[in-house]
C-alpha cells in the first residue's frame, strides 16, 4: 500500500514538473538569460556551456524539481501524515502543498528572496546555505505547528480554527528580525529586479498546486484504513 | 460490528502509518526511496561540476536558489 501511494506522488509530481518545465521553457529561460545582460563579469570567467545546453537541462531540471516534490511530499510525507493533514479532498493535498511551499520556499525567502542573475549579494555562499537550510527547518516547524493547532481547536467555529492555523506564521518573524543584512548591488532595475522576484513566487506556488491537484484527482486508491489490517475486516 | 469499524478508523493516526510502513516495507526499499530523493535534490542544487552547474543555471535562479 505504501508503494501505491509512492507510484501516486510520483505520477503527481512529474505531471506538476512537466506544467513546471513549460514554466521555465517559457518564462523563467528567457527572462533569466535578459537579465544576465545586466551582468558585467560572472567572476568564474562566464558559463562553460553552449545557451542550448543550459535551455534544455534548465527545463529537465524544473521537471526533475517537480517530481522530487512528488515523491517527496506526496510519496513520502503523505502517507505518514494524511490522518493529521486537516481537511480532505484536494484541500488535505492543498495543505500539504502549502506546507511544502513554506518550508522548501516561503520561509528561506523572507529572509533570502530570489535574486535575479547580475546581482552580487553581501553574504557568502557558506553563510546563505546554512540560514537557508535553518529557515527550511523552521517552516517545517511552523507547518506542523499550524496543523496541531488545527487539531487543538476541534469543535470550534471554523474562523477560530483558521486563526489558530495562522498563530504559528508570527514565528517566522524571528529569523526576519535577527538575520544579517545582504545588502546587494547590481545593475538589474529595482522594479525589474522584483517583477523577477515574483515570477519565481508564483511558478513555485503553480508547481505546488498542479501537483496537489493531479494528486487530488488521481484519487485514494483504497481505502487506507481498513485493507491490510492484522484481524479480518467485519461485515457490514 | 459497527463499532469495530469506528474504532479501526478513529485510530488510524500518524503511529499506525508508520507501523504499517514498517510492516510491508523492506529495508532496501525504503533506501532506495530515500536515495532516490536525495540524488535528485544533490544533483539540481549541489552539484559544483561546472558543466552540471552551469547548465542548470536558469532552472535555480526560476527556481529561486542563487549561489553566486
Amino acid at each position: 500500500m505504501a508503494t501505491d501511494y509512492l507510484e501516486r506522488g510520483a505520477v503527481a509530481g512529474v505531471a506538476g514538473g512537466l506544467v513546471y518545465g513549460l514554466f521555465v521553457a517559457t518564462v523563467g529561460n528567457t527572462f533569466t538569460a535578459g537579465l544576465e545582460t545586466f551582468e558585467h563579469s560572472h567572476g568564474g570567467g562566464g558559463p562553460v556551456v553552449s545557451g542550448i545546453t543550459t535551455t534544455v537541462a534548465s527545463i529537465g531540471g524544473g521537471v526533475l524539481w517537480g517530481l522530487l516534490f512528488g515523491v517527496a511530499a506526496f510519496g513520502m510525507a503523505y502517507f505518514f501524515l494524511e490522518p493529521a493533514i486537516p481537511g480532505s479532498g484536494a484541500t488535505k493535498r492543498l495543505a500539504l502543498a502549502g506546507a511544502g511551499f513554506l518550508t522548501v520556499s516561503g520561509a528561506p525567502w523572507l529572509v533570502l528572496p530570489p535574486q535575479p542573475p547580475g546581482v552580487e549579494q553581501a553574504l557568502g555562499t557558506e553563510t546563505r546555505l546554512a540560514w537557508y537550510a535553518g529557515l527550511m527547518a523552521l517552516g517545517a516547524l511552523v507547518a506542523v505547528l499550524a496543523g496541531l493547532a488545527y487539531r487543538r481547536t476541534e469543535r470550534r467555529h471554523t474562523a477560530v480554527r483558521l486563526g489558530a492555523m495562522a498563530l504559528p506564521l508570527v514565528l517566522l518573524a524571528v529569523p526576519v528580525a535577527l538575520a544579517p543584512a545582504n545588502p546587494v548591488h547590481g545593475d538589474v532595475p529595482a522594479a525589474l529586479a522584483a517583477a523577477y522576484r515574483w515570477t519565481v513566487v508564483f511558478g513555485q506556488l503553480v508547481l505546488w498546486a498542479t501537483i496537489a491537484g493531479v494528486h487530488a484527482w488521481l484519487g485514494d486508491g483504497d481505502t487506507p484504513a481498513v485493507d491490510d489490517l492484522d484481524y479480518p475486516a467485519t461485515a457490514d | 460490528m459497527q463499532d469495530d469499524t469506528d474504532t479501526a478508523r478513529a485510530t488510524d493516526s500518524v503511529y499506525d502509518r508508520i507501523e504499517r510502513a514498517r510492516g510491508a516495507l523492506t529495508g532496501p526499499q525504503i533506501a532506495i526511496a530515500v536515495a532516490l530523493v536525495a540524488a535528485l535534490g544533490f544533483t539540481l542544487l549541489f552539484v559544483q561540476d561546472p558543466m552540471l552547474h552551469d547548465s542548470l543555471h536558469n532552472f535555480r535562479h526560476s527556481a529561486g536558489i542563487t549561489c553566486h
